[in-house]
Formats: C-alpha cells, structure tokens, sequence
C-alpha cells in the first residue's frame, strides 16, 4: 500500500467556490480510492464575506482525524488564506492567483508569509477561466486544474466528479466548468513542469465495497430514512439545518413530510404527538435550540412518549459560536431539564456511526418510551468521510414497541409497574384501550397523583428502564484491546478520532497506552468503564468544553483524580496536544 | 542612516553577503531578500564538479547562515521582482505585490548569454547557471556519449573537464564571440585549443553554425560552416549577462548593468546595486567596469550594505587587475581562481 497522507485545504472568501472546490477533490480521491475525511469551516453569516476554508485529510490507509499540518493550500483568496500559513507543512504547496484583480500591499499578501521552503504555484485563476467562459466565475476550477495536474491525480476522474456535480444545472453549466478545469490542467502542466509533485500519482485499487462520500449530517438523514422517517419537524439552525435540507429532498419522495415549525418548542411537541400515534418522527437542532427544548424532554421523559432528538453541538453558551465546534451541551444532553429526568444519549465518533446509531436511536426510544437524543457536533456533523454505503439491517429498523396484549383491553394500564420499568404502550385508536399520556405524576392508569408512593414508584420505574436500556446501548471499545497500561485515554464524539491517532503515535513511539471509546454517554457503562481505568496508572480525558463534561460524569469511578484536557478553540481536537499531554504523563511516572 | 525595511534583491553572493552585512551592523532592521530561482543560497562555480559527481547536491549550498536560520530575514524564494518606483520607494512582485522599502540592494546577478545569432537555437541549447540547470545536463548525460561545447566562458573549461572525467566524448567550437570576458586574442585561442586537445576534445575549426536539428531525443544534428555533426548535447557557454531586464524604463542608469557609483550607490537615494547586475565607476579610470566571480560579488554585496547604511567606502580594484573586452572592463576573480 502506498504511503500517502496529505492534506489539502481550500481557501476563500465566501461566494468564491470555496466549499464546492473542497468536495470535488474530497470526491474525486474517494473515488480514486484513497480514504477522504474532509472537514469546512465557513462564516456563521449567510453570504457575501468571511473565510471559508475546507480541509481534506487524504490517505491510503484509515484516517481518524483532520490533518494538522496542510501539505498543499489553494488559495482562492490571499488576505484570507494568510491565516492558514502557519499551517502549513514544510515544502508544503501553494496554489494562488498571480494575477489579482487589483495590487495588494505586502502587509496582505499570501505570498509575504509563507516559508522559503514552501512551493508556490502562481496561477492566474481568473484570467484562465475568463478566457474560456467569460467570466471568473470558475477560477475555483482552474485552481482545482491546477492542483490537479501538480499532484499528479487522475483528471479522468475529476472530470467525471465535475460531471456529476453539475449535470443537473445543464450542458453549458457544465462545459463551463469542465472547460475552466482544463485551463487551469494545461497551464500548470505547461508552467510547472520543474515542480511537479504527483502525490496522488501511486495506484490505488478502488475494490472493496462502493463507497460514498458523505457528511455525519448526511448519515443522520439517510439513517432517519432507513428507519422509516415519516415526520420530520424542526426549526433551522447552524449547524444542523444540513439534516433538515437533506430531509426535505428525500423524505417526501417516500411518503414522509418535512415541516418547519415556528421555533424548537413546537419541533419537539410535533415529534412527541408524532410518536404518540406512532408515527417515527425526529428533529434536529443545536445548543440554543436544544435549550428550548428541554422542557418538552422531562415531558416524554414523564409521560413516556418516545422522540428522537438531534442536537449537533456548536460553541456555546447561548447563540455562542454558530459555525465552531465545542462537546459543551453534555450535561444539557444529560441532566438539561427539571426532575429526576433520566433520558438516553447516545454520542456517534465517525460519519458511519452517526448512521448506525441514529438508525437505532428509534427503536430505543420506542422501546423504552423516551426521548433519546444523539448528540453530535459541527466537526462531526459537517465533516465527509468516503464509507461502504451504510444500510440498515431489517433488526434495526424493526418496531420497538411493546403493544399491549390484545386480551388486556379491561385491565391495561398505561403506566404499569413492571420489573424492566417497561410498560405495554397503546397507541390512540387501538381499539378497546383506554389511552393516557400526561406530564403529571400519575398513577398506573395515568391518572394524576402526588402521592409520595406513587411519586417515589414511577420515578423508580422511568429510572429502572433506563438502567435496563444499557443492555441494547453500545458497550465502550477498548484499542487496541484490553491490557494494563501507563496511561488511559477515554473519548466521546468527535474528538474520538483525534484521540485514537495520539494514541497510535504514542504507541509507534513505544508507550503502553491504550484507548477507551465511550458512545453511549448516558445511561453509561459504568462497570466496564471503571474496569478499564483500573488498570490505567493514569486516566486522561480530552474534550473540546471547559468543564470536562465527560470527566464530571464518569471521573468518580478513578480510584484517583482523572486528567483532563480542555480545549474551546472552536477547532478540532489536534492529535499533538493529546500526544503531548500522553508524553507529559508518561514523564511523570 | 539606518534603513527600517532593507529589501535585497537577489539571493547569490552578493546578496546574501549584503544581507549578512545589514545584520550585523543594523541588528533593528527589517530585511527582505527576494529571490526568482526557488533555490536557497547555492555556490554556482561548483557546477560542473556536481555534474561529474565530485561534489553533492547538498556541498553545492551555503549552509543558512545564523540570521537566517533564525528567521530574522524574510527570504522570499520563487518570486519575481517586475517592477520598481523608486520615488515611492516600492518594488512589485510578478504577483501584484507591492512591497515598500526604506533601502534597496539589487544584487540579481546574471543569467546565460546567448549571442544573437544563436538565440534561434536557445531551445537546443544547454546553459549552466543553477543546480536545476546541472540536474539537466546529469539526467541527459545519463543516455548520451557526445557533447558539442559552443562558447569560450571560463565554466566551459570546467565543464569539459567534468564531461572527460565522465569518459564523455567531447567536442569544442572556439570562435570570435564565445571567450567572454576574457580577451580573445590568437594567443589564447592557440592556448586554448591546444590545452584542449592535449586533454583529447577535438577542436572544431569554424567560423559559425549554420543549422542545429533534433534528429531524435537524444541526437542533434549541427551544421558548421566548416563540417556536420551529431552529437548528444549542445552545450552554450558565452558568460552572463546581467539580470537587469525587470528595470528597464525604471529611471536606472543601465548600460551593460546598472550603472554606480565607486560607493555602489545608483542615482537614487538608498538604492544600491551590487555582483554581477552592476556596472561600477572606477575614479581613476574614469570608466565603468563589471565585475565577475563569487568572491567580488561577496565584496561588493558587503560594500553596499555598509554604505547603505551611512558608510563611505569605495570599492577599491586596481586598474591593472581590470580586463578590457568590446568595450566593457572587467574584473574577474572567477578567471583568476580557474
């Protein structure tokens, strides 16, 4: 297998191409066959200013994390691109217009900054493209050109990819666009002979499984299909509209509705009465809207109706950070709400797992009658990774709810006491059952009560369910297997990724470490967390919050102080502070 | 005076020897070397012992000195200086960048001469001025046994000496135009040949070429006036030209380079001129003279560096020590070290 693993960003100003530019090459290597795991950062206003950068961390072998140093920029913009020179790998290459609209001053050039090891590629984007269009409109392209006949990629390929992506906007769209893309080819051929890279240029075998390049918030979405979607009812918000927009081009070609509600209270009350019938339904939002939300949460959590609940973090608190990534809505997730309102949430690590899980998010919450919220976040939610086509088993998309026995009808109770804390649910208009749901204390029967027995009762019960549901709820995965080790890492979401390449590299380097993936983030594995950490000297937890959520959570089942690293940078967790913070443990010893 | 932002350009001995000057005598100050070739400080005269395999690639660079190591230089490499307003005091990059500076030293050195008559063929032609030009002539070496030297320079001999030591058949056209700067007189023209064919390259007797065609990619066809020849490579050695074209329409004085004082200073304030790219006044000649070779160049760069930054000091040649040639004085130290 080849050695490569490169990273390749894209950078410009909003309205530049910027982000289409990152998905062609995401695109085009996953169908190279190289391992893609792309990520976009962009500005948090609609359009017309701020930087838009994508990264893509493009391998031969399996890829976990963002890069952190870029091997090769494209710079659709220098004043915006300087900010990622310090980026920049050494001998990296640069691609940028060498032919601007207007003069810059040193103090804003691109150029100005970058190393004397670095590799420039001038181009004259926009010229190049407003000879064969008429307008500069697909400079975009001809960078990509560029690129692509520099790091020696297959342009059969990226033509095809731009095929694909523009074959709908019609013929002269896309000969627009194949056209700008070959300029930009045959001047990089033609200019840069002495300075080719062809990085790109080793075989590569595309068997195995079809893959597909595809967001977490793509995942969700064709998961929710999968599962048998018919509702969906949410309020947009960055960074989880991406699920809504994708639902609504799909859902309704198999029956479904996609409705936007006037905010997120009334997205989760639609979701809730959706259930109620039993009708699978689901939202999607992130932190300000999942805080409006929570109140309807210990109302499913109450009455026991089943939701499903998307909340794709972004830095908080309150509208906080629209387009950067934070871990920091844990204890919303877990604890957000008045009561004893124990619920189920579960924290996908990778695009195909925000699939699986979310699949599955429906069955759990059906058959355990509550809400359960998948949390991801922006990294997560908007980063692409190249994936066999993930499809759901007929188990689990399968109904999981308990229907009571038809022979009940006189003696159902919709609440009733049980060992698992499960009771049978009847929907509304299963004939000869009396129905209730209520977000007061309630009997058995649902009719209120405020008595401390029953009080004390139910709320054993809802809590009892909830411990029996860690039986269906991924259990922790240990890499690279169970043994005693110098120092533990333990990791939830996204930043699971980074931490299994520090990890990787501390092993390369010969520490004893070893890694912990947690994903059902409550109820949790607390037997199988606690077993792990006893045999770690050291228990290091990094998140991307202040508080270190995760460690609150779980930090008491140490026999000794967990470590935490935090980090609110907005950014993706590097795999170099983990690593480092390994070393620094293991230092200690 | 002490220049705020010192822009060099260029990034050969005379530049890099300026820059080491502004560094240590203006620790403040902000320095700029801009430098077209993408290539780090390299030792040009090493050349043909690297295409004989007698020096490697890495001998062939200076080591960065401390300055730069520690970055207090911004060295821009691979970037092309197209234009300068020297009232603005402003030069602009091929990007459209406009960079401001307080002093300017240009110390662009110089590039392969190719006389007019054979520009036609330029395409045809090997030079050797860079590293990149060296890894050429190794990589065509590698499929070819015979080499056609045209031009008289001083790195031709070398060149021939490195191509024998290859067990390279070897041919050489002298004629009127090719031993620049060096006199070409009979006498050294019988020397030369003679010198020549004692070390077994045959000599070709003419007075010009008439026609060069590819026959294939590793055979060229050379007609002379005199006999016709295949051969594997053409090599062109006619000495450098300075690299001076980016100014022109400046306001610089330029004849053969830029035309300065015995300070290296131009007619403008705070813009200097050193290496190969100047042509420089001698007071007691009272004419102009070029200068040749890695050792002037470092002298020169270290001068207008001093000078710039408030000194006075005169470049001090010796009339005697200055060849005569067309017209052009010339002092070479590149000739006196061969």
């Amino acid at each position: 297998m080849p050695v490569v693993d490169v990273t390749v960003e894209v950078c410009g100003m909003a309205g530049d191409g910027t982000i289409a530019a990152g998905g062609l090459i995401n695109e085009a290597m996953s169908q190279i066959g190289f391992s893609v795991l792309g990520f976009d950062s962009y500005p948090a206003e609609i359009r017309g200013f701020g930087r838009c950068v994508t990264h893509s961390r493009i391998g031969a072998g399996e890829i976990h994390s963002p890069g952190e140093r870029t091997h090769v920029l494209i710079s659709l913009d220098d004043e915006q691109s300087k900010s990622r020179v310090p980026f920049l790998a050494e001998n990296a290459a640069v691609f940028f217009d060498s032919n601007p609209p207007a003069y810059i001053r040193e103090n804003k050039s691109l150029v100005a900054e970058v190393e004397p090891s670095v590799l420039l590629y001038g181009m004259p984007f926009r010229d190049l493209a407003t000879d064969v269009s008429g307008s500069a409109r697909g400079r975009n392209l001809t960078a990509l050109g560029g690129f692509c006949a520099v790091c020696g990629a297959a342009p059969e390929v990226f033509r095809r990819v731009i095929a694909e992506k523009f074959e709908a906007k019609g013929d002269k769209v896309l000969k627009v666009n194949l056209k700008c893309f070959d300029a930009g080819f045959r001047y990089a051929a033609k200019n840069f002979s002495d300075r080719m890279l062809k990085t790109f240029a080793v075989p590569m075998k595309a068997d195995g499984p079809a893959k597909v390049m595809m967001s977490g918030n793509e995942a969700i979405g064709k998961a929710a299909l999968d599962a048998n979607l018919r509702l969906y009812f949410g309020y947009p918000i960055t960074p989880a509209t991406p699920i809504m927009e994708f639902l609504a081009a799909h859902l309704p070609l198999r029956g479904g509705r996609v409705v936007q509600m006037e905010d997120e209270i009334a997205s989760l009350a639609a979701v809730l009465g959706s259930f109620h019938v039993g009708s699978r339904a689901m939202t999607a939002t992130s932190g300000p809207g999942f805080a409006l939300m929570t109140e309807l949460i210990t109302h499913g959590v109450m009455a026991e109706v089943p939701a499903v609940i998307l909340d794709v973090q972004r830095g908080g608190p309150s509208t906080g950070l629209p387009t950067k990534t934070e871990q920091s809505d844990l204890h919303a997730a877990v604890f957000g709400g008045p009561g004893d309102s124990c619920r189920i949430v579960i924290a996908p690590t990778s695009v195909a797992e925000c699939f699986r899980y979310t699949v599955r998010s429906f069955q759990l919450a059906e058959k355990y009658q509550i809400p359960v919220i998948v949390l991801t976040d922006f990294y997560l939610g908007n980063r692409v990774e190249n994936l066999p086509i993930p499809e759901a088993t007929e188990d689990e998309k399968a109904d999981g709810n308990l229907y009571p026995d038809a022979s009940a009808k006189d003696a159902y109770k919709r609440y009733l006491l049980t060992d698992s804390g499960i009771s049978p649910r009847a929907l509304p208009g299963m004939e000869g059952f009396i129905f209730a749901a209520t977000g007061l204390e309630h009997t058995e029967s649902g009719a209120p009560n405020y008595g401390p027995d029953i009080h004390t009762a139910m709320t054993e019960k809802r809590h009892r369910k909830i411990q029996r549901a860690l039986a269906d709820l991924p259990a922790p995965v240990e890499f690279p297997g169970p043994a005693g080790r110098d120092v533990g890492v333990i990791g939830w979401g996204s930043t699971f990724g980074s931490i299994l390449d520090a990890v990787n590299q501390a092993r390369a380097r010969g520490r004893n470490v070893g890694a912990l993936k947690i994903t059902s983030i409550f109820p949790f594995h607390a037997l199988e967390i606690r077993e792990f950490m006893g045999r770690c000297d050291e228990v290091l937890i990094p998140e991307l919050n202040y508080e270190g959520q995760l460690a609150n959570l779980i930090g008491h089942l140490h026999r000794k102080d967990v470590v935490r690293l935090n980090r609110v940078t907005g950014i993706p967790f590097p795999p170099s502070a983990i690593l480092s913070k390994i070393e620094d443990l293991v230092a200690e010893r | 005076m002490t220049a705020e932002h010192c822009v060099i350009i260029g990034n050969g001995p005379a530049a890099n020897s300026a820059a080491s000057t502004l560094r240590q005598r203006a620790p403040g100050t902000r320095i700029t070397m801009i430098g077209r070739e993408r290539l780090h400080y390299y030792r040009p005269h090493l050349l043909p012992d690297f295409i004989a395999g007698k020096v490697s690639e890495e001998e062939l660079y200076v080591a960065a000195p401390p300055f730069q190591q520690q970055c207090e230089l911004k060295l821009r490499l691979g970037q092309s200086v197209v234009a300068t307003d020297f009232r603005k005091r402003e030069v602009v990059l091929d990007h459209k960048e406009i960079v401001p500076f307080d002093g300017l030293i240009i110390a662009t050195g110089g590039r392969p001469r190719i006389p007019e008559p054979y520009q036609v063929f330029e395409g045809l032609m090997h030079t050797l001025k860079t590293p990149a030009d060296a890894k050429r002539w190794i990589e065509k070496l590698d499929s070819v046994d015979s080499v056609l030297i045209v031009g008289g320079d001083l790195t031709s001999f070398r060149v021939v000496n490195a191509l024998l030591a290859l067990e390279k058949q070897v041919s050489f056209i002298l004629s009127e135009d090719s031993f620049w700067p060096v006199p070409f007189g009979e006498e050294v023209c019988t020397q030369a040949s003679a010198r020549l064919k004692e070390k077994g390259v045959e000599v070709i007797e003419c007075r010009r070429i008439k026609r060069i065609a590819r026959i294939s990619e590793d055979l060229l066809e050379v007609e002379t006036d005199r006999k016709t020849l295949n051969v594997g490579i053409l090599g062109a050695f006619f000495g450098l030209v300075p690299d001076v074209k980016f100014l022109a329409g400046s306001g610089l004085d330029i004849e053969r380079g830029i035309l300065v004082d015995e300070h290296l200073k131009t007619r403008f304030d705070r813009v200097y001129a050193a290496g190969d790219c100047a042509q420089v006044f001698h007071p007691g000649m009272r004419d102009y003279w070029v200068s040749i070779g890695y050792h002037n160049a470092r002298t020169l760069g270290r001068i207008a560096a001093s000078n710039l930054l408030g000194g006075m000091f005169a470049v001090d040649v010796a009339p005697e020590s200055i060849f005569q040639m067309d017209g052009v004085a010339a002092n070479t130290s590149w000739w006196m070290e061969f």
